[in-house]
């Protein structure tokens, strides 16, 4: 640790014993980079004031612990980080079982506000004061007084049926009448309810419910599944950030217990972080096309998307979903004889991404559907603690590759994208500039790769009580697992949260005023992933028979089946 | 006299099953053309037709009840059929009077108005929009069609279309009628609903708009009548604005037209493949600046340009 680090670090705990009025119970220090305070629940919220107005921490999530068996006591972690200075702040508050409540942090970071509804479902911990205690997380017809996340909850309970429930939803404004969107509909890939109060066409307020996703996943991290089992599961958080959240996940527990992965691993696992970004921009890019009709970004981009998908494969054995993650490093080597043809491939991925980026630069009717179009002021921005491209657009420079780096970036470290407006418009340049850089980062990463072992020994267990915090850039922003690991080979509690988390509470101002067609663009701009945000994904596997087609059987099977030629 | 209503009879039963067996076809040709654009093979260009057979088969769905939204897919297809019967489609329009330019301007209206009273009906959020929007792109599409009439109407001194036709003929280009033209090209991708103008349908935004609802054979039919307006007014604009070459000969000319009407619709689709969605406050914003320099063609063609 530098003398800087260690001058930051006394003035945070300076600040944190200043504020907390003699309630700060203990200060440790886990890792070099993250900073733990228990501190009295009386005083959280003059702590949070001075970390964010003072330090100007930005807040990243809140993790409710059942903490029973071990305290005695619930605890609420709120998860801050410190970006320029490379700092991770937990503020954990021990929340007695007799007064299940703590003084709501949404009045100081408005940003906070799905997390403490998130912890009121999960425990049954109450955020008092809070502006809008409805019921985020569980499903609307999950009883009363039940809260799944308690140690003591069976993680396979299946509530009651329940009849005639519906989502607590606010009326709109006297005048305005409402214009739903969803919870099924069109532009929205995965279900989510908007209600939106609109005057004519004019957007007046709205209302959101969302989490019909939800399927238990932190759960099962704790209670069924064990360390090594979990990469596979968080992989499936996502379907295109999959290897982000795996990695994540892995990073973190990796911190926990401190073991240190292989260099050739952090490598690797960069390589494949930045491939599914470029996959996921130009996926992103189609599909924003497709919501403003034009259809033929949507073919093209993904026209040049599908040789990504195919370096994949021959990397991993999948276009998706790689299971290539471990604690400790990779269960597969990356394939050095295939470097030719990637650096071939990304040449002429990068030709082409030049060509759609030239293309949509110099078309002015574009111009018209994205410039000033969902508008999310900087200064909204940081109140919502937004990340990722839309914090960018916004002129807030946060990237955790830079801020927190992992695997392979402090040795290829990413040039940062940022545009000041804020608009549509500026989203896209973000991510079209990424989408360039990223491309160069695989070539480096590619060209530079080292040799080596691609997983670290562990020779002993992972010791129960250490927490972990660790963060990916995905490429809709930030991701953070965050692991407190147990004693019985699995975490005592994970948390995950997603980019879309923080990023979907910034719509409201977004579309605060707008025109009812800009709704669907606007929140195409923030590149939504549901599943990621509210843990769940579907699967659907029919057959078990295994019959290997090559691609080009596949294609003209698939266009055999267009032409009514039939697959069955 | 029985025998000029007879011709005009089967004239006019000719003009109608062309637009009715021919617009799919071009639709076919259109959505060929889209994916060759986007980099697909795309469907074959008969599969406008299968695509009525099927909906027309299908079970139908009503939203809500009421004569008015169940009986506007039918009408509105009639009303595009009608216009068939009043446009020349390479022959002298069949249905011609004097002073049938104003007719075919109100009936060029109907469909618009009618899918608007549909969406109206519909008793859905989505159509509702759909249907205000389909009446703001009417207002700001039909004068500009109207104008251009006009400007022929004045060159020609003749409210009848086929007058407008020959003079055009015998008298060649002018400043004014290229313009006037031009005009009702650019106002055919409002009419015809295609993009960047699809506005009303905004699958993306308002799921098909005043569509919505419909289902089955009706909204075959709406389908089918959408087709038909976009290949009768793209005969419309060839036939009065730009008939030349003129050769004389029925079937040289024959060829002649539908070779121009097919450039027409590959223009049009080309412009649909290219654009994203306008919203609609942008969309009257352009037409209305469409809409003046179609008056700058009335300015020419009264000082004889």
């Amino acid at each position: 640790m530098t003398a800087t680090d260690r001058l930051t670090v006394m003035r945070v705990e300076e600040l944190i014993a200043a504020r907390s009025n003699g309630g700060l119970l203990s200060a440790t220090l886990p890792h070099a980079d993250t900073l733990q305070y228990t501190i009295e629940k009386r005083a959280l919220v003059r702590v949070v004031e001075g970390l964010v107005n003072e330090l100007h921490a930005r807040f990243m999530i809140s993790v409710g612990t059942d903490q029973r068996p071990v305290t005695g006591d619930f605890a609420i972690v709120q998860l801050f980080s410190l970006d320029r200075e490379h700092l991770y702040v937990l503020l954990e508050s021990p929340v007695s079982e007799k007064d299940p409540q703590i003084d709501s942090i949404t009045g100081v970071v408005a940003g906070a506000n799905w997390a403490e509804r998130e912890f009121q479902d999960a425990i049954g911990v109450h955020p008092a004061g809070h502006p809008d205690p409805r019921r985020l997380l569980l499903a609307d017809d999950w009883p009363e007084g039940m809260y799944p996340l308690r140690r003591d909850f069976p993680y396979n309970y299946r509530p009651p049926r329940a009849e005639n429930v519906r989502p607590q939803m606010r009326e709109p404004p006297s005048g305005a009448t409402v214009m739903p969107m969803g919870p099924f509909f069109p532009v929205l890939e995965e279900p989510a309810y908007w209600r939106l109060f609109v005057e004519g066409e004019k957007i007046v307020g709205c209302d959101t419910r969302l989490f019909y996703n939800h399927r238990g996943i932190e759960k099962l991290g704790d209670s069924v599944l064990t360390y090594n089992e979990i990469p596979f599961l968080a992989e499936r958080i996502c379907g295109i950030c999959g290897f982000i959240h795996s990695t994540c996940y892995c990073q973190a527990v990796e911190k926990a217990a401190g073991i240190e992965v292989p260099r050739r691993a952090r490598y690797i696992r960069t390589i494949m972080l930045e491939l599914e970004r470029i996959h996921s921009h130009l996926l992103w890019l189609g599909i924003a096309g497709h919501i403003i009709g034009f259809d033929t970004v949507l073919m093209q981009t993904w026209r040049i998307r599908e040789p990504v998908m195919w370096l994949c494969e021959q990397i991993s054995g999948n276009r998706k979903t790689y299971g290539m993650n471990t604690i400790g490093g990779l269960r597969r080597d990356f394939p050095d004889e295939i470097r030719p043809k990637l650096l071939q491939t990304l040449d002429k991925i990068e030709k082409e991404a030049i060509a759609v980026r030239d293309a949509i630069v110099g078309d002015t009717t574009l111009h018209a559907r994205t410039k000033g179009v969902g508008e999310l002021t900087n200064e909204w921005a940081k109140k919502i603690c937004v990340v990722g491209p839309p914090a960018r657009a916004s002129g807030v420079a946060i990237d955790a590759r830079i801020d927190h780096p992992y695997a392979a970036y402090d040795e290829l470290p990413p040039q940062i994208a940022t545009q000041e407006v804020g608009d549509t418009w500026s989203r896209v340049l973000v991510r079209v500039t990424e989408l360039l850089e990223s491309l160069r980062l695989v070539r480096e990463g590619v060209l530079t790769i080292p040799e080596g072992p691609i997983c670290a020994e562990i020779k002993e267990g992972i010791p129960p009580g250490r927490v972990g915090v660790s963060v990916v850039e995905a490429p809709r922003g930030e991701a953070i697992h965050f692991v407190q690991t147990g004693g019985d080979n699995r975490p005592y509690r994970w948390r995950v949260r997603a980019p879309t988390y923080p990023n979907l509470q910034a719509m409201p101002v977004m579309v605060d005023k707008a025109n009812i067609a800009d709704v669907p663009i606007t929140l195409g701009s923030l590149d939504p992933c549901f599943s990621c945000t509210e843990r769940l994904e579907t699967l659907d596997k029919r057959t078990g028979e295994v019959r290997v087609y090559s691609r080009a059987e596949v294609l003209r099977l698939s266009r055999m089946a267009t032409r009514g030629g039939g697959v069955r | 006299m029985t025998a000029w209503i007879v011709k005009s009879f089967l004239l006019c039963v000719l003009n109608v099953a062309t637009a009715l067996f021919l617009s799919p076809l071009c639709e076919g040709i259109m959505r060929k053309l889209r994916a060759a654009i986007h980099s697909r093979i795309g469907p074959p260009i008969t599969q406008p037709y299968w695509d009525l057979l099927k909906l027309l088969g299908k079970e139908d769905l009503r939203s809500t009840g009421g004569m008015v939204y169940a009986s506007l897919p039918a009408l509105t297809l009639a009303s595009t059929l009608l216009l068939a019967a009043l446009i020349p489609l390479g022959t002298a329009p069949p249905l011609a009077f004097a002073g049938d330019m104003i007719v075919v301007i109100y009936v060029a209206a109907m469909s618009a108005v009618l899918i608007m009273l549909g969406g109206f009906a519909s008793a859905s959020p989505y159509a509702f929009v759909g249907g205000s929007r389909e009446m703001m792109m009417l207002l700001s599409v039909e004068p500009i069609l109207a104008m251009a009439l006009f400007v022929g109407a004045f060159k020609a001194r003749t409210l009848a279309l086929g007058g407008i036709q020959n003079w055009q003929v015998q008298n060649g280009p002018s400043i004014s009628m290229a313009k006037a033209g031009v005009a009702f090209f650019l106002a055919l991708q409002g009419m015809a609903g295609k993009l960047p103008f699809d506005i009303a349908e905004a699958d993306q935004e308002i799921m098909g708009g005043p569509f919505v609802e419909q289902s089955g054979s009706r909204l075959a039919l709406l389908r089918w009548a959408m087709w038909v307006k976009q290949l009768v007014l793209v005969f419309l604009l060839v036939e009065v604005f730009f008939p030349w070459p003129h050769f004389g000969n029925y079937l040289v000319d024959l060829v002649a037209t539908i070779v121009k009407v097919v450039i027409v619709l590959v223009l049009v689709s080309v412009i649909d493949v290219i654009n994203p969605r306008l919203r609609i406050d942008q969309a009257l914003g352009y037409y209305m600046r469409v809409a003046f320099s179609s008056l700058a063609a009335l300015a020419f063609a009264v000082i004889g340009k």
